[in-house]
């Protein structure tokens, strides 16, 4: 059976203090029991959390959905993008099942990535270790009008934009990303990366979607 | 949340509250204040095409279907879009709300720990082995002849659809709610309705569910001549793919055979130009290996466990034609009044496991002693088999590859009796009472006759009176009707 892996990455600075880390809180929640409620997410998804400050770690590794209990996160230091970018490479890598000769492997991994702020270290050598690693739609998200979107649009082609990182809007973000998971129909006319898995659904008010 | 309200297309008052509560690939979904009905808006510009394609939705195809003879029949087969409605520049289709029977009551196992009680029930949540033994509360699975009734139905919804010249263009397990419980499905998500040279479709479908030759071609521009796209004849495709996974809770082309080390290309080879049935009798280069399935799949995720040979020779003819023959050859999968008339010839070749297992119901398999293929447990008792003729001419009847199985509770109905009775929506209020059951009295089967004028016992060669009985021994032989179109039963004793 095919998975279909799903990388949360999740900036935990300490600009996230307060409404934003509660907010995310609250949306690793909603994102699990929307998934739990799902019976294509039940039967194929599995989820990973990979938060990061000062560094970045694998808090939760790939878990199928029913398993996944969501983790402690707390908001304090700098903004590790880079170490973010280097870690869920070396998940990947080790997790994602191969397809071999006569085995098929999972679905290329969704990378989300949140963050409300600008890299604190170096990211472009672990974006090419990133690359390396063969993730399939990657969606970035910057949080509110701090997030560095330069970065961010070198990093995926979907840039998701909240226009304030306040609980609806992160709750919003999060509602669109199990929108994302699940299938749905298919458009006539589709983009090239929509051919294996459908459309992204539309984002939700207070969040932009732009394709660089 | 403040409640908006609008006078509709027709005329009519609509209101609905101002909360997107669903998205799909199309529209976004808001509910009526007393939830009779939803409203779902567009999110694209309206095109004039889609308008006049919902109106015509809503009025004409709409009283065709519902406001015909035989209308009422279809009423819990489709949720149809009863209205078209315009709000902030955007157009939206009225459409009511589903049936009760549509949403979970128990939901899932351990006091419903996914909370899915009161949601919809996709079937999705059905046509999977291992959501169906891990998840779902027993009292949510209903058993196989549930499943085969499902078949039936969403067989002649297509069937209906297919004959006023619509095609669906999106079945899909999405798209059509089942309720195992009951045997019910319904589909929805008719807005999409396609009309072969007016209205092109908006969607190629659900994965899963899309033609091969719709993914083989999806890269190319839509104007290309050489692009496909849905049509009734992949809908044929889809209602096939639908069957077989309730009845047998996997997909019937994915299998262990690898077509590219890239997923997103195998999967668009596999399911596409190089899709291969995992059942295959010759190629068996996509068999299913169990190993690469959940534990909790098995037995249903594994063909070898669970072969589809196990629906009877009738629909394996079918699921032949679907997945083999007409696999890459549009032309040759089966239509839905194919399935449809198998689907209802089998149902009566069903019998009940005598160890009244989890399924319950099974085909019989034309041996001398059944054995049930879930459970294992052969059938106990004697079983007798009314093998059905009808006369073309006068005095030669012909076999018409229908049988009836005698069990505790089967009846006899009219369109066993009569040839020219069919069981769907033309079914006449006269023809749905039963004419005779089958009782089990001091060792033997009988038939007791409650309608049938012109019953006769050949072999005896007497009749047999309304209120009177015949013993149903090997090679009896009774003629039910002297109509026009009257059946002969030829009887077969199988069992023990």
């Amino acid at each position: 059976m095919r998975r279909l892996p799903i990388y949360l990455l999740l900036d935990t600075s300490v600009s996230m203090t307060g409404e934003p880390i509660n907010a995310v809180r609250d949306g690793l929640d909603l994102l699990v029991s929307t998934l739990r409620q799902d019976p294509y997410a039940l039967e194929t998804a599995f989820l990973s959390v990979i938060t990061f400050s000062s560094v970045a770690k694998q808090i939760v590794p790939l878990t199928e959905v029913t398993e996944f209990r969501a983790p402690h996160i707390e908001a304090n230091g700098a903004t590790a993008l880079g170490d973010a970018l280097k870690t869920v490479a070396r998940c990947i890598t080790t997790e994602v099942r191969k397809t071999t000769a006569d085995s098929k492997g999972d679905w290329k991994p969704l990378v989300f990535l949140m963050t409300d702020g600008m890299p604190t270290d170096s990211w472009e050598k672990p974006l090419q270790e990133f690359r390396a690693s063969k993730p399939g739609l990657t969606v970035c998200c910057a949080a509110g009008p701090r997030a560095d979107t330069t970065v961010l649009s070198k990093i995926s082609e979907v840039l998701v934009t909240l226009d304030t990182a306040d609980s609806a809007t992160i709750a919003a973000f999060f509602k669109w990303v199990s929108a994302s998971i699940t299938t749905s129909s298919r458009k006539i006319d589709l983009g090239k990366d929509d051919i294996s898995r459908g459309d992204l659904p539309p984002p939700p008010a207070g969040i932009s979607l732009s394709k660089t | 949340m403040s409640t908006v309200n609008l006078t509709a297309d027709s005329g009519r008052e609509i209101a609905f509250l101002d909360e997107v509560k669903a998205s799909g690939a199309m529209k976004d979904i808001y509910f009526s204040p007393d939830r009779s009905y939803v409203v779902g808006f567009f999110r694209d510009p309206p095109a004039n095409a889609l308008k006049d394609r919902l109106r015509d939705i809503v009025t004409r195809y709409r009283e065709n279907l519902f406001e015909k003879e035989g209308g009422t029949f279809w009423r819990s087969h489709f949720c149809w879009p009863t209205d078209t409605v315009t709000h902030n520049g955007r157009i939206g289709v009225v459409v009511p709300f589903y049936e009760k029977a549509f949403f979970f009551e128990h939901g899932s196992k351990n006091n419903d720990m996914l909370k899915i009680r009161g949601k919809d029930k996709e079937g999705k949540w059905f046509a999977s082995a291992s959501n169906r033994e891990k998840f779902l509360d027993p009292r949510e699975k209903g058993n196989w002849l549930t499943h085969m009734r499902i078949c039936l139905s969403i067989a002649r919804a297509v069937r209906r659809l297919h004959m006023a010249g619509l095609a669906h263009s999106d079945l899909s397990y999405k798209n059509v709610l089942v309720d195992p419980t009951t045997g019910k499905a319904c589909i929805i998500d008719i807005d999409g309705l396609v009309v072969p040279g007016k209205y092109p479709p908006d969607v190629v479908g659900t994965p899963d569910f899309i033609a091969p030759e719709v993914i083989a071609t999806q890269s190319l521009s839509r104007d290309d001549p050489k692009r496909v796209l849905p049509s009734r004849t992949t809908d044929r495709h889809a209602l096939a793919v639908l069957i077989y996974m309730y009845l047998f809770y996997r997909h019937p082309l994915r299998g262990r055979k690898v077509f590219d080390q890239d997923p997103t290309k195998d999967e668009e080879l596999g399911m596409g130009r190089q899709a291969l049935f995992v059942e295959h009798p010759r190629d068996t280069s996509n068999r299913v290996n169990p190993d690469d399935l959940r534990l909790q799949a098995l037995p249903w995720g594994d063909p070898a466990q669970r072969p589809y040979t196990m629906a009877g020779p009738l629909l394996v003819d079918l699921f032949n034609r679907a997945f083999i023959d007409g696999l890459h050859a549009p032309e040759k999968r089966p239509s839905p009044a194919d399935w449809e008339s198998a689907l209802v010839r089998t149902l009566d070749m069903v019998q009940p496991c005598s160890a009244k297992c989890e399924m319950g119901w099974y085909v019989f398999d034309n041996s001398r002693l059944p054995v049930c293929p879930h459970c294992g447990t052969p059938y106990r008792g004697e079983l007798p088999v009314l093998n059905l003729y009808s006369s073309r001419t006068a005095g030669n009847y012909l076999p018409d590859n229908h049988r009836l199985m005698v069990w505790d509770g089967q009846s006899l109905f009219p369109w066993h009796a009569n040839r020219t009775v069919y069981p769907n929506e033309h079914l006449e209020e006269r023809h749905k009472r039963r004419v005779g059951y089958f009782q089990f009295h001091a060792g033997d089967w009988y038939l007791v006759n409650e309608a049938l004028p012109g019953m006769r016992d050949l072999t005896g060669k007497r009749d047999v009176p309304v209120g009177g009985n015949v013993k149903l021994a090997e090679g009896a032989q009774i003629l039910l009707s002297s109509e026009d179109g009257g059946r002969l039963v030829q009887v077969q004793m199988a069992g023990s």
